[in-house]
């Protein structure tokens, strides 16, 4: 447990979901891609097995004492196992070299028997990740895996580009892709859940800066609540997350039935208040480039304190959290004010005592 | 009787901003046949349409997949007209752009709506395409002695790729001869400062604005 802090993040949880007693608000800045940071590995090293991702989110947790610890089975992973061509950067987020789908007449060739969690090498490593970190911390610190919803799944199959024309154009083929993609998601997720894992979902090519809201309901919507409802009938527990600008789709979020959502910080935080408090606890959004990357320790606890005090009370509760991903150039002494922020203005009872005068 | 010249540009601009990509040749056709200038047929249809679609888009109406559907038929229509245009017509002293997505990016959406935007605009563009190793900016800027580099990226972890492109430019001694130029979502105004551009813009419409101060133009 973190010297600063009265309880453990799993007692925190426990307490928050059960409206028992917690010491501060759950706090989670979203160490996921740079955690090799604070452990002094590169991408490459922390990618490299279940182990090192796993040693790459202890070190992170000893140091800042957050919580939630991740397991990233990330964004690509899926189009990986079917074929796509992944780049192999030392210290970076491996990227999309060429998606294995080009011609969509040749969609019914792909195996999607491949991206299993028994027959997908990937899915073995980020499993063996999940099962450490249970093994090791579950008794002190959730932890949840990181994974693509159905739409970002097909992203990772074939370019985007190609992707939103068959959406006006070929809309049977995205549905069949979107059809296989969710029927594998369902046996990702249960195997996740089995090592003791949350959900976080995450679907950032569902974004309203990309795609309008009908397509939303059409081809998001109905695989969402499928998978939602897929999630909670194997005892798990899920986080939805969509990147960028979701104003006009947030009600449609909440609707496909997740636990809690989690907003970009393109999202102002009160009007996400409005929408999703309402129903289900909220998360976010600290922008992750101007003041976790960009922002000095200073500009961090200011923006940590903005977002407690729109979000303190929300009625079925709010967690501090960045509006995304973090990358290699957050400096550490940032999470660390992220987190020493987190404690004095998400102290309970949490109030305007906290930060007034 | 046939179509006034008038009624068969409406028509142009209407297949753009309604993305009828097939439609397009055959107006395209059916206007060339009766005679009509190809450079009016681009600038006040094909291109109008475009700039519509992009209003459109900035007041939130139409979204990437529908801006994405008309430049399809804008370029449709542009393999037909192009060919067709008289020597006068070209604009001899157009300003270069290099464009492209920094390497370890591979999602170009942005970029090649942008490039589409300004080469409506005018400018010359030259296309490097993405997950651009970032000398390549510098050689080809060089090569082409451009105006402008401009830069995108839909990725926070190859943002800092910028800078460093940025300091290139800088030992090749040609920093003050180009502008440059960088959008992408997780890029602001701020870290355009910082790393030391000259142009950020948040979307493609704004980046013809933007590119346009940068350069002199009106």
């Amino acid at each position: 447990m973190h010297k600063d802090d009265q309880m453990t993040p799993m007692e925190r949880l426990t307490g928050f979901l059960t409206g028992g007693e917690m010491d501060r608000l759950l706090a989670m800045p979203f160490i996921c891609s740079m955690s090799g940071k604070a452990a002094g590995m590169t991408h490459r090293q922390k990618r490299a097995t279940g182990r090192s991702e796993a040693d790459c989110q202890i070190a992170n947790y000893e140091r800042f004492g957050h919580d939630i610890v991740i397991t990233e089975y990330g964004l690509h992973t899926v189009g990986k196992a079917l074929g796509t061509e992944m780049g192999d950067p030392e210290d970076a987020v491996p990227h999309i070299v060429h998606n294995v789908l080009q011609d969509l007449d040749k969609a019914e060739e792909l195996d999607f028997e491949r991206v299993l969690p028994q027959n997908s090498p990937d899915a073995q490593k980020h499993l063996e990740c999940a099962h450490i970190l249970h093994e090791e911390l579950g008794e002190e610190v959730p932890g949840a895996t990181l994974i693509c919803g159905p739409f970002t799944a097909v992203a990772s199959i074939m370019p985007t580009e190609v992707l939103l024309r068959a959406v006006r154009k070929r809309p049977e083929v995205v549905h069949y892709l979107l059809r296989q993609c969710t029927e594998v998601l369902k046996e990702l997720h249960k195997a996740f859940i089995a090592e003791g894992q949350l959900i976080f979902f995450c679907e950032p090519i569902a974004t309203g800066s990309i795609a309008n809201p009908k397509e939303y309901l059409e081809f998001v919507k109905p695989y969402t609540i499928e998978l939602m409802q897929n999630i909670h009938d194997n005892g798990g527990m899920v986080c939805y997350h969509i990147c960028g600008d979701t104003k006009r789709i947030l009600s449609y979020m909440v609707e496909t039935g997740p636990d809690m959502i989690s907003i970009d910080n393109r999202v102002p935080l009160a009007f996400a208040k409005e929408i999703v408090a309402p129903h289900m606890p909220l998360l976010g959004n600290v922008d992750p480039v101007e003041k976790m990357i960009l922002g000095t320790p200073e500009d961090v606890e200011e923006a940590v304190k903005e977002c407690i005090k729109v979000g303190y009370d929300c009625e079925h509760g709010y967690m501090v959290c960045t509006g995304c991903d973090l990358n290699g150039d957050v400096p550490l002494e940032n999470l660390d004010a992220y987190m020493a922020a987190a404690r004095k203005y998400g102290k309970m009872p949490v109030g305007p005592q906290n930060w007034e005068n | 009787m046939a179509a006034s010249k008038e009624e068969m540009i409406e028509k142009l601009y209407e297949c753009v901003v309604e993305m009828e990509d097939e439609d397009v040749v055959d107006v395209c056709n059916e206007y060339l046949e009766a005679g009509y200038s190809a450079y009016d047929g681009i600038m006040d249809g094909l291109v109008a349409g475009m700039n519509k679609a992009s209003e459109l888009y900035d007041e939130e109406e139409y979204f990437v997949t529908d801006v994405l559907l008309c430049s399809d038929a804008l370029y449709a229509g542009l393999d037909v007209l192009r060919p067709k245009l008289e020597a006068s017509d070209m604009d001899g002293d157009s300003k270069k752009v290099v464009i492209g997505v920094v390497e370890g990016d591979t999602h170009d959406i942005g970029k090649n709506l942008v490039k589409i935007m300004l080469e409506t605009a005018g400018f010359e563009m030259y296309d490097l395409g993405r997950d651009v190793p970032l000398d390549a900016y510098v050689e080809k800027a060089k090569e082409v002695d451009a105006d402008i580099v401009a830069m995108s990226t839909l990725m926070t972890t190859t943002m800092g790729g910028m800078r460093t492109v940025v300091e290139k430019l800088e030992e090749a001694g040609i920093r003050d001869r180009v502008k440059v130029m960088v959008g992408g979502s997780p890029i602001s105004r701020k870290f355009a400062d910082e790393i030391g551009a000259e142009g950020y813009s948040v979307n493609a419409v704004e980046a013809v604005k933007v590119a346009k101060e940068l350069v002199g133009i009106e």
